[in-house]
């Protein structure tokens, strides 16, 4: 099908987009990689009146470590899974990024696209929660950090009012220690995933795990972290019993929905499952051999 | 080098890849309208009004096309029980009420969008035991007093006594699902006039056939009616019947003008049929040495609303559902049965998938009860030259089946030094949830039209040329669906005359060219049928030639002997003229906590009698085998109350590159049907057809469970898994 018609404006810079935005507000919508709008539009599940094109807007396509790491929100996802100094600093990114779509789709698809959209089986948005970033967005009102776990509100929703942009992400440094995973599966390589689970966790100088974020997606109306596993992981002392414990307290803290490809049943136990395998992922060494 | 047993590059290969190719949807004439069709979209209703009025006013509207514009308003392959257009009651949700032509495609779908149909919702069924009861309301009371489209019996032998003297009985109850072809060009076409006639060129299996199907719904005769193919997008008896020809035609006639259509992926998983789903029960009775005494089986096949193949996949089934095995003893009955869901009908292994489902599992279950290796097992009883069928026809001379048991299990690593044969024991995984396991398959299946039809394949070969022959035309008019059926025709042609294959042309764009039916690209049957139908008017040609007559015209209608339909009580019949037989290996890994069943290597021997061209089986192997393999654990086409619920291909998933399974290895063997051209039996369906049970046994093998129930989606491995593990807990 074709998109129902819209005015197209190229924005040149941020400004020139914001300026868009805050004439038009609910009616624009903004055009990154284009992975999902433009399906959308193709389907005809959204009609704006206008559609604002990022690509041409080069400040916005950066990668820079300074204390902080930060990602201009039109960076493509191809260049996040293919740069080192990303690798260096937040390798959970470069480990997550294979399971986001295809090379094709990857090489179009942008970072602040995909927390803009917001899906509830996309992968970034749980990468970001399980990382503490910020996420940074501009308006003529100013300029606002809005930390991610309060950004992803549910399905297709988000902090960001219409007047505003998604300029730029950023992420702490991991402190020494610092343990990552993910895990995801999906029917198809390459398709959303059915659930997924991206997580840090550190460990202290007594081997206890401090500051644990578990990350979830595909199995609620957007990507959350599990406080529940969150609290039991929070000070104990690795062990598989605690890996199986925390495992199956995600599922207080998660709605997954029914749908064609898998049932929330299922859903729930993918959740379980690849909780706990990513957890021993991150722990390895740590959970030592005598626990089972 | 030979013309034929050479992998030479497929007619039209650079074309296709260079995205210069035309498919019937990259046609256009000038001054061409654009049609869309208005589909019933609900399972069961009487239509008791259709108000075009405002469909009418939408501009650029040419015409609208309703049941009463069809001057022979029914159409099918076999029975005519469709209406090309309904005007009555809908039976299912693919059925077609109206067409709307416009001068563009915007036009078409706003005007269909206007169309108002006023429905008076009827009950529906859609499970066919339910539509079998006697008290089950009638979908078509003008084809009888029941849903029953056909029933076919076998009764041979003793089974009573079988399973009397029986020191094991296996039984198993069976399960299929449908399946979309999911081919990458959806339907399209382009129709128009030239003279008196009217030209339809879409991509079809078999000309001819859509030829007399279009003249017979306008009531004109076959030479009025051109039908052209273009390049072909992938078939696998999906094109088989009627899709957009017979409207096509109408509305190139209504409006004296050009017309196009092109289906959108939707309308193709709406608007062609799906492979039949199947019930299957069945007991063997066997003795402890492992010899079968005796089979009872029982086959329902939902047909959907209308019949197209449904009869003759159902007698595959009804063959098949018993294995490639002798038996002393067997009782079968198989029904088809109509019901509001979208029609079933042919799709590569056209009914044998299914009934070697059954079959297969059975055989390795009972392999699994008696302690003995499953080869040991399939070669004490698999058919062999000489034997008889179910049907107390003899088998047609060259069944290699047991040397193709042996291949498969020889390059599995199933045979040992010594000659015996042992299950190869696969090094375990390093994680504990990985589980892997190894299964066993084989089969059989006709290659031709069966049952008393009468198949055929015509050709004419011109040599042209002074003192040597400089040019061959062969006209040929079989389709080339992706196959590679054209170049072995040229391939064929070429070692038949003795020349270079550069100097061979094939005519074969539509039925003008080529008067005679060359039948239908289906039933394995193209290289065997077209094979013997040009090598015999090449060597008639040939003759012409050497007696000096220039240019020489050899033409030859290639009939093998009849066959013979099932009888309706005893079911004796000589069902086919040849076979061809495959066996598979498969290995697996089982995640036993997310249910993932990954198919980690396939080995598939393939008896293809000649390898015409290597390359192209190959292909067609591995192509039946990634088919298969989305079959069985990925592929599920789901229906809820006769609403197709699959309808894009994001949500109906086949499995791309990287789904499939991670070795596919082709053991291509070559042991001569006496029929075919230089020995050649069909093959193109014969590796889809055992990997399915080859996959579940190998589950099995891995997890100790039997899946009797295809797709092996993840939910549905893991929750069995789940209880059968609660089960033994409690024992």
């Amino acid at each position: 099908m074709k998109p129902p018609p819209f005015e197209y404006v190229a924005a040149h810079s941020v400004e020139e987009a914001l300026d868009v935005l805050v004439t038009h507000g609910w009616d624009a919508k903004v055009l990154a990689g284009g992975q999902s709008l433009i399906p959308t539009l193709n389907f005809r599940l959204a009609a704006p009146a206008i559609l604002v094109d990022l690509n041409p807007v080069s400040e916005l396509a950066f990668i820079e470590a300074n204390g902080m790491l930060r990602i201009g929100a039109m960076t493509r996802q191809r260049t996040l899974e293919r740069d080192e100094t990303i690798a260096r600093l937040a390798p959970l990114i470069t480990a997550a990024m294979p399971h986001v779509a295809h090379p094709q789709i990857r090489t179009r698809g942008t970072i602040g696209g995909s927390l803009a959209h917001c899906d509830p089986a996309a992968e970034l948005p749980a990468v970001c929660l399980a990382l503490d970033a910020t996420l940074v967005a501009r308006s003529q009102r100013g300029e606002r950090a809005i930390p991610a776990r309060d950004f992803f509100f549910g399905l297709f929703s988000t902090a960001l009012e219409p007047d505003e942009l998604l300029t730029e992400i950023r992420i702490p440094p991991m402190p020494p220690n610092t343990r990552y995973a993910f895990r995801e599966v999906a029917r198809r390589h390459g398709d959303f995933a059915l659930a997924g689970v991206a997580l840090t966790l550190q460990l202290d100088e007594a081997g206890r795990i401090r500051a644990p974020r578990v990350a979830l997606f595909g199995v609620h109306d957007a990507a959350l972290l599990s406080e529940s596993a969150m609290r039991l992981l929070d000070g104990a002392a690795p062990s598989e019993a605690l890996v199986r414990e925390a495992a199956e307290a995600v599922a207080h803290d998660i709605e997954p929905s029914s749908d064609i490809h898998a049932s929330a049943a299922y859903r729930t136990h993918l959740a379980k499952v690849l909780t706990a395998r990513a957890l021993r992922d991150a722990l390895g060494d740590a959970l030592g051999h005598a626990t089972e | 080098m030979r013309a034929i047993g050479s992998s030479l590059s497929r007619v039209g290969a650079v074309e296709k890849v260079t995205g210069r190719a035309r498919y019937p949807g990259d046609l256009n004439k000038p001054g061409q309208l654009y049609m869309k069709i208005l589909f019933a979209g609900r399972p069961h209703a009487r239509i008791v009004d259709i108000d075009l009025t405002a469909a009418k006013q939408v501009p650029g509207v040419v015409a609208i096309l309703t049941a009463e514009d069809v001057p022979v308003n029914e159409y099918g392959l076999i029975i005519y029980d469709q209406p090309v257009l309904c005007g009555d009651v809908v039976r299912c949700v693919a059925d077609q009420v109206a067409c709307v032509i416009a001068e563009t495609e915007e036009a078409a779908i706003e005007a269909r969008d206007k169309i108002r149909v006023v429905y008076e919702d009827l009950p529906i069924l859609t499970d066919p035991i339910a539509a079998m009861h006697p008290d089950a309301f009638v979908i078509h009371p003008e084809r009888g007093e029941s849903n029953l489209l056909c029933h076919y019996k076998i009764r041979n032998g003793d089974v009573e006594a079988a399973f009397a003297e029986a020191d094991v009985i296996v039984e198993g109850v069976y399960h299929t699902p449908f399946q979309e072809h999911a081919y990458l060009q959806p339907e399209a076409g382009l129709a128009w006039l030239d003279g008196d006639q009217v030209v339809v060129n879409v991509a079809g299996q078999w000309m001819h056939e859509d030829r007399q199907q279009i003249a017979h719904a306008l009531g004109w005769p076959e030479e009025r009616v051109r039908v052209e193919y273009s390049a072909i997008g992938g078939a696998f008896g999906g094109r088989e019947d009627m899709s957009v020809q017979i409207v096509l035609a109408l509305a190139a006639i209504e409006t004296g003008r050009p017309v196009k259509i092109v289906w959108t992926r939707e309308e193709s998983i709406i608007g062609h049929h799906k492979r039949h789903p199947m019930t299957i029960r069945t007991r063997w009775a066997a003795t402890y040495s492992g010899r079968l005494l005796g089979v009872e089986a029982e086959v329902i096949a939902d047909a959907g609303a209308y019949a197209y193949t449904s009869t003759k996949v159902l007698g595959n089934a009804h063959l098949c559902v018993t294995g490639p095995y002798e038996w002393p003893a067997a009782k079968v009955d198989s029904y088809a049965v109509y019901t509001n869901n979208i029609p079933t009908g042919a799709f590569r292994g056209f009914g044998a998938p299914q009934g070697h489902f059954a079959a297969e599992m059975q055989m390795n279950k009972l392999a699994a009860r008696l302690g003995l290796d499953p080869v040991v097992l399939r070669l004490k009883n698999c058919l062999r030259e000489g034997s008889q069928l179910t049907t107390r026809a003899h088998m047609p001379p060259g069944v290699s089946l047991p040397h193709v048991i042996e291949a498969a299990a020889e390059g599995a690593g199933w045979k040992r030094p010594d000659g015996s044969f042992q299950k190869p024991t696969l090094p375990p995984s390093d994680a504990p949830h990985i589980k892997r396991g190894i299964g066993f398959a084989c089969a059989m299946k006709n290659v031709g039209f069966s049952f008393g039809f009468v198949d055929e394949c015509w050709a004419q070969v011109e040599l042209h040329g002074g003192g040597e022959i400089e040019e061959v035309v062969v006209r040929c008019a079989g389709a080339d669906v992706g196959q590679g059926a054209h170049t072995v025709f040229c391939q064929m042609a070429a070692e038949a005359v003795g020349v270079p294959v550069e100097r061979v042309r094939l005519v074969a764009a539509h039925t003008d060219e080529t008067p005679g039916s060359s039948g239908s690209s289906s039933a394995s049957r193209m290289t065997f049928y077209a094979g013997n139908a040009i090598r015999g008017a090449a060597m008639r040609a040939l003759k012409l030639w050497h007696d000096e007559i220039r240019p020489a015209v050899g033409t030859y209608r290639y009939r093998p002997r009849a066959t013979t339909p099932f009888h309706p009580e005893t079911g004796e019949a000589d069902p086919n003229v040849s076979y061809g037989f495959v066996a598979e290996v498969a290995e697996v890994e089982v995640d036993t906590e997310l249910g993932f069943v990954h198919i980690t290597r396939v080995m598939c021997a393939d008896d293809v009698g000649k390898a015409i061209n290597p390359r192209l089986i190959e292909g067609q192997i591995e192509g039946g085998v990634v088919q298969a393999a989305g079959y069985t654990v990925l592929e599920h086409f789901q229906v809820r109350n006769g609403e197709v619920l699959t309808r894009h291909l994001s949500t109906y998933l086949i499995p791309t590159v990287y789904d499939i399974p991670d070795r596919v290895e082709s053991i291509i063997l070559e042991y001569p049907d006496p029929q075919g051209p230089w020995g050649a039996r069909g093959m193109a369906e014969m590796p889809f057809i055992p990997l399915a049970p080859a996959v579940a046994s190998a589950v099995y093998d891995a997890t100790g469970i039997w899946f009797d129930e295809l797709p092996l989606t993840p939910d549905k491995v893991v929750a069995t898994l789940h209880a059968s593990q609660s089960t033994d807990q409690h024992e």
